[in-house]
């Protein structure tokens, strides 16, 4: 297993595949958190199938590295040290049960995943690309759902304008981070990891896009290359927090069935 | 739903026009549907809505102990599960509220109500889930029970609820595999997973004998909730099939039947084997002690281990929600389903 895992972590188009898978992973996690206690019983249900979404699309690609080396999709989600999960702290900040924060988040990552997701299927692996094209469809729909609740709330009350905002602000040095260039693939010379700038542009241009309409602004710059974070394995307390929680039950029984 | 009183039986069907009145008892008499652009009677209408609130209540009351378990759930499938599970308990909730809507009482009014206490929920989520087997607990015996009541439910004469029903129990049947297959894996895992598994099954075997309600009072079948079918079977005759359906199962899991003393906080503090749960072989049913009814009605007065609790989430979530319904109800788009 740990071989097996040492290859994976050493592997440059497994780590970019691990990287969103993590994110991913974390994302779902904590906002599956709201299901039962979303604002509007429609936008909790909605809200939950996103972040079943986002769980099932961890779950996809956990089980495209787990067949390529050999290891338990729910091993790679649960099991791996700290420092070897590759999620930036975008996806594991608390949200303190504020909507707005809740929704600033998925919506900074819907539009940070779906460039990513066309980047991985642009790999010379057909099971790569058919899984990340089946992902990139739904990705679609989260943001056109997200971007919809955006363009709402934020010609809705000033409050919820002031709200927005504060999330906006609260999220975007985590929101750069998910930018940051991942220590162990630092080859930059591989085209899979060419388009840094690019995806910000790319990711700048379609948030501002939505902005633009709104009386909500942002001002997230690229961060160095030298910035170490979540995506060096660097993660901030409420990683630990996060993953101790998921771990809970599991660890109580290591090795048992579920 | 069981263990709510029932205001039916407090309004005078003599003040109804009696013709009317007497059309309506003919189509329930003749197995027809009670739609809702019919003539019903004001008693008919007061406690459907009262049934339906009190269900739909129940339903988005009921996500919140498993909802506290998703970030914990031990694998990528169970964490799949449990959400979409959860999900679904407050989808329930929502159907449930549009045929309450419908029945002349605002969403917004009845989320308050519930809120503040006015209004009930059902007794069985008043109680603790302190670990993982208590959520398989939860699926396998709460929703067989409620599978068990609403399956009966459906066969009643209101036409809007009787179709949720039919919807949820398809949902319902879903989480009962899926409690089943989490009580078979524990079961069949470690020793500390079988610990686990019978301790939350003596915390939830009692709730779900007493889930269908206290005993029936004599007569009952001629009174309107049954008479008018807005229930069509009692609530002994429930918790016998119950009974009977999962008391060998329980068994042939090798899980023991215990009646249990606990304390204020939903924690076993002793226990003992139910020696009346056996069969009979003659009749086939199953024996079993009666639960204590004390604790019921301790539990439905609102001094139960976990009602401050849940009503406390449940009003923090309405009031944290409170700016995105007032932003979607004055912003200048269209507006989602009202609140």
């Amino acid at each position: 297993m740990t071989n097996a895992m040492d290859m994976m972590l050493n592997d440059l188009e497994a780590l970019l595949v691990l990287k969103l898978a993590d994110d991913k992973l974390f994302l779902g996690h904590i906002q599956s958190d709201w299901t039962g206690l979303g604002p509007i019983l429609e936008e909790d249900i909605a809200s939950s199938s996103m972040a079943q979404d986002d769980l099932s699309h961890a779950l996809v690609l956990y089980e495209y590295l787990g067949s390529r080396f050999s290891i338990d999709p729910d091993v790679l989600a649960y099991e791996r040290l700290p420092s070897q999960y590759l999620c930036c702290d975008l996806v594991t900040v608390p949200d303190d049960f504020d909507w707005a924060k809740a929704l600033i988040r998925r919506w900074f990552f819907a539009h940070y995943a779906a460039p990513v997701l066309d980047q991985l299927a642009l790999f010379n692996d057909s099971d790569l690309v058919e899984r990340c094209r089946r992902l990139r469809a739904e990705e679609s729909l989260h943001i056109s759902y997200l971007n919809d609740w955006m363009q709402r709330l934020s010609s809705g009350s000033k409050e919820a304008i002031v709200r927005l905002q504060n999330a906006i602000d609260f999220m975007s040095d985590d929101a750069r981070m998910l930018f940051e260039l991942p220590g162990m693939i630092l080859n930059v010379d591989r085209p899979s990891f060419d388009g840094r700038e690019e995806l910000f542009n790319e990711w700048s241009s379609s948030t501002h896009e939505i902005l633009s309409t709104t009386n909500l602004k942002t001002n997230i710059t690229l961060p160095t290359t030298t910035v170490k974070g979540g995506r060096n394995g660097v993660h901030a307390d409420h990683f630990i927090a996060q993953l101790t929680e998921m771990n809970e039950v599991r660890c109580k029984d290591p090795g048992a069935a579920w | 739903m069981s263990g709510a009183s029932n205001p039916v039986m407090n309004i005078d069907p003599s003040q109804e026009d009696q013709a009317k009145l007497a059309e309506f008892e003919q189509k329930i008499a003749d197995g027809l549907l009670i739609e809702q652009g019919d003539w019903m009677p004001e008693a008919y209408r007061v406690g459907m809505l009262r049934m339906a609130e009190h269900h739909a209540n129940s339903e988005i009351i009921g996500a919140l102990p498993e909802g506290e378990w998703i970030t914990r759930a031990p694998s990528l499938r169970r964490k799949l599960g449990l959400t979409a599970k959860v999900q679904d308990e407050v989808g329930h909730g929502q159907m449930l509220y549009r045929v309450s809507q419908d029945l002349g009482k605002p969403r917004d009014e009845m989320l308050r109500d519930l809120c503040t206490g006015k209004t009930k929920y059902h007794n069985c989520f008043n109680y603790p889930a302190p670990t993982w087997g208590d959520i398989a607990m939860i699926q396998w015996l709460i929703d067989g029970a409620a599978i068990m009541n609403q399956k009966t439910l459906a066969d009643g004469a209101f036409g809007p609820y009787v179709r949720t029903m039919h919807r949820i129990n398809m949902e319902e049947a879903f989480h009962f595999k899926s409690g089943e297959d989490m009580v078979l894996t524990l079961m069949s895992g470690t020793k500390s997973q079988k610990a686990m598994t019978q301790e939350a099954f003596d915390r939830w075997w009692g709730p779900s004998v007493m889930f269908f309600g206290p005993h029936d009072k004599p007569g009952c079948k001629d009174l309107p909730p049954m008479k008018w079918r807005m229930k069509t079977e009692t609530n002994d005759s429930l918790r016998q099939r119950f009974v009977d359906r999962f008391a060998p199962a329980a068994i042939d899991l090798g899980l023991v039947i215990h009646i249990c003393e606990k304390d204020d906080e939903g924690m076993v503090t002793s226990k003992r084997v139910d020696e009346q749960c056996v069969e009979d072989k003659e009749t086939g049913h199953w024996g079993f002690t009666d639960p204590d009814w004390d604790e019921f009605f301790r539990v439905i007065r609102g001094n139960g281990p976990c009602n401050a609790h849940r009503l406390a989430l449940r009003r923090f979530s309405y009031e944290q929600g409170a700016w995105v319904r007032h932003a979607i109800a004055s912003g200048s788009t269209s507006l989602p389903p009202a609140a």
